[in-house]
């Protein structure tokens, strides 16, 4: 796949380094070409044990945290989307509640 | 950018290698873009030191920067990769809820806003659904309509129009509920409901009390001393009544079964009170007759209300 080397040099990627990562469980290609979200993933772990010393076992702990956070992100997201979707006296309603638990 | 780079890493002009590189190690640790998602200065600060380490983690070119052949902006520094953070392609199959999965098991309502399920979904990346908002409406509707059942058109505030099916036995106040005729849900989630109030207007001679229909029915003198058949409107439809011979007015018949519409089919009663209605025009054949009827003349019809 000619393309998809093209990518891996301009991300400055090994192809051994990131076909090192699927078959450690850091990334897992759900189709035959990487997605950017995999190859972005690569170049983290790239970062992790390069520039930052972490080890495998270490990189597998941070990516696994990371992952928590990000599906955090996102459900705080979902939650702020709600909020901003209530009609205004529910929206004050719930400030109010809010207010009130910050003084408790 | 253009900052010093040992200034940036913190460390002295006469530092080791080795020096140097933990010293990268650490603010890398400290401030990676993918490790700081939401952090934008991190970001920045990250770059710089970067930048810093390109020059000072290379001892050819750490060397040709003390001897100033190069600058601290890096004249031919190698190009930058692009940067491509994972942060920005968070979102997808990777997210991991396992982080709250606990919160969102045990409570329906942080279920449904945390998006419960969303481990089953996993690959499919994430997405907002929720459903549309109810709309309130209101109705006035005929009274026979309420009794009967009917259908009514209501216009909503978009000036779209709904045919509102009202069922038999609607009382005064009731909401009716349409599903899904409510505002459009988000990202496929179902829509909201048409919540439609009932204002059922007045019968110019039928009153309702429950299920039971009342009125009252006027009866000539003849009709109600002789008795007879009396033809008797009803929600129902028209119905023939015996009215027993010497009735008066305040006798309440009742009709079983000609009453409000109820739900399994079945009516409630009609109540039909009598009301005795005397000629318009004066006649001269009943004033003689009350003039010479002595027992009519020797009755009492206040008897009660003597103190």
């Amino acid at each position: 796949m000619a393309e998809d080397k093209d990518r891996l040099r301009r991300l400055r990627l090994e192809t051994t380094m990131v076909e090192y990562c699927v078959s450690a469980g850091w990334i897992a290609p759900g189709a035959p070409d990487y997605s950017e979200a995999d190859l972005a993933r690569a170049c983290l772990v790239r970062d992790l044990r390069e520039a930052m010393g972490v080890n495998d076992e270490g990189v597998s702990v941070a990516l696994d945290l990371l992952d928590q956070i990000h599906g955090l992100r996102r459900a705080l997201r979902r939650v702020g989307d709600v909020m901003h979707g209530l009609p205004e006296p529910a929206r004050q309603e719930v400030l109010v509640i809010l207010r009130e638990l910050d003084e408790a | 950018m253009n900052e010093d780079p040992y200034d940036v890493l913190g460390v002295k002009r006469d530092a080791s290698q080795e020096q140097i590189r933990k010293a990268y190690r650490a603010l890398a640790r400290k401030l990676h873009p993918d490790l700081n998602p939401g952090d934008k200065a991190a970001e920045e600060k990250f770059k710089a030191v970067s930048a810093a380490n390109d020059i000072l983690g290379d001892a050819d070119k750490r060397a040709r920067f003390d001897r100033g052949e190069i600058d601290a902006a890096g004249n031919e520094r190698p190009p930058q990769p692009p940067p491509n953070w994972y942060r920005d392609h968070a979102g997808g199959a990777y997210d991991n809820d396992a982080g709250y999965a606990d919160m969102v098991d045990e409570d329906e309502l942080l279920g449904a806003l945390f998006g419960r399920g969303a481990r089953a979904r996993r690959g499919g990346g994430a997405q907002f659904r929720m459903q549309g908002g109810d709309i309130h409406a209101r109705l006035d509707i005929d009274f026979l309509d309420a009794v009967n059942g009917g259908t009514k058109r209501v216009t909503l505030p978009d000036g779209s129009t709904v045919d509102v099916t009202i069922p038999p036995g609607t009382r005064q106040g009731q909401v009716l509920r349409l599903r899904g005729k409510g505002s459009p849900g988000l990202g496929g989630g179902p829509n909201g409901d048409l919540m439609v109030e009932i204002s059922v207007g007045d019968h110019h001679f039928y009153t309702r009390r429950d299920d039971d229909i009342l009125l009252d029915l006027p009866v000539s003198l003849p009709e109600a001393v002789l008795g007879g058949k009396i033809e008797v409107p009803t929600p129902a439809g028209p119905v023939m009544v015996n009215v027993p011979k010497g009735s008066n007015t305040g006798t309440v018949l009742r009709l079983r079964g000609r009453g409000v519409a109820r739900k399994d089919g079945t009516r409630g009663d009609a109540f039909v009170t009598l009301r005795l209605v005397l000629p318009d025009t004066a006649d001269a054949d009943l004033q003689a007759f009350a003039e010479g009827w002595a027992a009519g003349r020797a009755q009492n019809p206040r008897a009660g209300m003597e103190s």
